[in-house]
């Protein structure tokens, strides 16, 4: 069997654990769904004088796409590699020809299919309830696969961590939601203390969001790095992240005990 | 024949507790090697060490001729002891996801097959009994038709009948020239499939050798079992030698006097002697001594001084038992 069929294996296993989990699909695309409601609708109240939302909501479409790119494979992967630490399947899969980065990469697969789904289905009620007026930049397609290699990889590390599903779900929670809100999506950097900037711009996120925005919302004002434009830039950096982190998050899957 | 699995000295320590300290062994190929042993003896840190999901800090293993960490998987089947596979995949779609990480796997309709699942074929692993799932998991190390196989307490869970689906399946695999190591609590199975048995006590292999070798050495004489209250002084005129078995410690009754080294023709002289004395008795029973005994002899004592460490009783937290220990089981089987 190739590494393609492998890879393919172990695809087709998780892609139909995960639509067997009802539950778990239902809230997959249930928490954007609701974030986009509550947001659109504040969003919609276009308060004057500053604070949130005060951007159009196109602004916002990186935000609401984050949701998903982010959230989803760090508590999906956390559990994910949790699970299979505690039903001994990674001893299993050990003695069998499929390596940790085939592993990862099939259920990198997975993810991005599902949040494939759930960004079509994000970027539609954006639209619908707050009017956003969004370029569809091809771009898009490789920031939201990219986006998910990276916190793909972050998620098996917090699984690999962590001691249990409880343990990878609050840790993918610890660091989901700063990373949300803090990576230029729905707060721009003038609303943050200067010395947080640097900090911004450790976020794999940042660059997901700088990127996104710069290629789907014509009032971007995101600055082109060394020359190139940003919609390129960005996802050149977020790439070479996505990288390192799907390495990482590979060779932290536990081979032994 | 050349050793499928070869393993030297094998040590490891989990923080203070020892779980190896100089296990050897050798299988060769198309052999059936059972380990047995107690709870923490090491058997599956032995099965973990010989599989490459766990690094031994001394000695050397190898398995069809590698090291276990560079062998060939197509070549290998493993069931670790507390395995759970993803629980909303059916039986049949499991062995399929299994079979697709080999190269040249079998198909699965014949694995569920073997494993006697074909009426299953299409439940989920969640909604399988206990021994059902059990016996999907067999399977799952079967997809690759491995020439080497590791299966950690394969019967664990499961019903008589399952239990002689999976031994002659395991038959078979030896008779085609599969080499298989398990391990098992249930002295039966490993007296009925393997060719040798390795008693694992406290880190190290105690004693190896086939079942009715280790049961010549080891497992003491025959024994007629009295269950009865009177006072072993009652039988002082017997010509057999008499013991009362330790409360938990044997396999008699609670209220019972054993008969050692008696022919079953003898047993008649037995009763007249009872009669003749009216001790009063509820049942007598004969047996040969099996792997039990043998397991009863040599692992008892051992399992009892590591209690005793644990309990703060030991003058080490990890030391292991002596070999006079172990010798003086021997002598007292």
């Amino acid at each position: 069997m190739s590494r393609l069929g492998r890879v393919g294996a172990e695809t087709s296993a998780g892609w139909r654990s995960f639509v067997r989990r009802r539950t778990a699909v239902f809230f997959t695309f249930f928490f954007p769904v609701i974030l986009i409601v509550i947001f659109g609708a504040l969003v919609r109240t276009d308060p004057a004088g500053g604070g949130l939302f005060t951007e159009p909501p196109a602004y916002y479409v990186p935000g609401y796409l984050a949701v998903v790119v982010l959230f989803t494979p760090l508590s999906r992967m956390g559990s994910e590699v949790a699970r299979h630490r505690e039903g001994s399947r990674f001893e299993k899969l050990a003695t069998t020809p499929l390596t940790r980065a085939e592993w990862l990469l099939a259920q990198t697969a997975v993810n991005a299919a599902i949040i494939g789904l759930a960004s079509l289905l994000i970027l539609g009620l954006v639209i619908l309830l707050t009017g956003a007026n969004i370029a569809f930049s091809p771009l898009l397609v490789p920031y939201v696969l990219v986006g998910v290699v990276c916190f793909c990889g972050v998620g098996a590390m917090l699984g690999s961590y962590t001691d249990s599903q409880d343990g990878a779900v609050a840790a993918s929670n610890g660091i989901g939601l700063p990373l949300l809100f803090l990576s230029e999506t729905f707060v721009s950097p003038e609303l943050l203390p200067g010395w947080f900037g640097p900090l911004v711009n450790l976020s794999p996120l940042t660059y997901f969001a700088r990127g996104v925005r710069a290629a789907t919302y014509s009032g971007a004002e995101t600055a082109a790095v060394a020359g190139v434009d940003p919609a390129l830039a960005n996802l050149g950096i977020l790439a070479v992240l996505a990288v390192l982190a799907f390495a990482l998050g590979a060779r932290s899957i536990p081979q032994t005990d | 024949m050349e050793a499928v699995v070869d393993a030297t000295d094998l040590e490891k320590t989990y923080g203070e507790t020892v779980a190896l300290s100089g296990a050897s062994l050798s299988v060769a190929q198309g052999e059936v090697f059972a380990l047995i042993g107690p709870n923490g003896a090491g058997k599956t840190t032995l099965v973990r060490s010989l599989t490459g999901t766990t690094e031994p800090d001394g000695g050397t293993a190898a398995i069809l001729g590698s090291s276990p960490a560079a062998v060939d998987r197509d070549r290998l089947g493993v069931l670790p002891q507390e395995f759970s596979p993803p629980a909303r995949l059916s039986a049949r779609e499991l062995l399929a996801y299994y079979a697709g990480l080999y190269d040249d796997p079998r198909d699965p309709d014949d694995v569920l097959a073997d494993v006697g699942l074909v009426d299953a074929g299409d439940t989920w692993y969640e909604n399988l009994s206990g021994g059902q799932q059990r016996r999907v998991c067999v399977g799952s190390a079967l997809v690759n038709d491995p020439d080497l196989l590791f299966l950690d307490e394969p019967t664990t869970g499961i019903d008589p009948a399952g239990r002689r689906t999976v031994w002659r399946l395991i038959e078979d695999l030896a008779d085609a020239g599969t080499t298989v190591v398990l391990t098992t609590h249930d002295m039966a199975e490993a007296e009925h499939l393997a060719d040798r048995v390795g008693l694992l006590a406290d880190g190290s292999l105690v004693a190896q050798g086939p079942p009715e070798d280790l049961v010549l050495e080891y497992g003491g004489s025959s024994r007629l079992t009295v269950e009865t209250a009177a006072d072993p002084a009652a039988f002082d005129d017997l010509e057999y030698p008499v013991e009362r078995p330790e409360r938990g410690r044997d396999r008699a009754p609670e209220a019972a006097v054993v008969v050692r080294e008696i022919d079953p023709a003898a047993i008649g002289s037995v009763v007249d002697y009872l009669e003749a004395r009216d001790v009063e008795y509820t049942g007598l029973s004969w047996a040969e001594p099996d792997l039990e005994d043998v397991y009863l002899a040599l692992a008892e004592p051992t399992e009892r001084e590591r209690t005793r460490r644990l309990e703060g009783g030991g003058e080490s937290g990890d030391a292991v038992a002596d070999d006079s220990d172990l010798a003086q089981a021997g002598e007292t089987a």
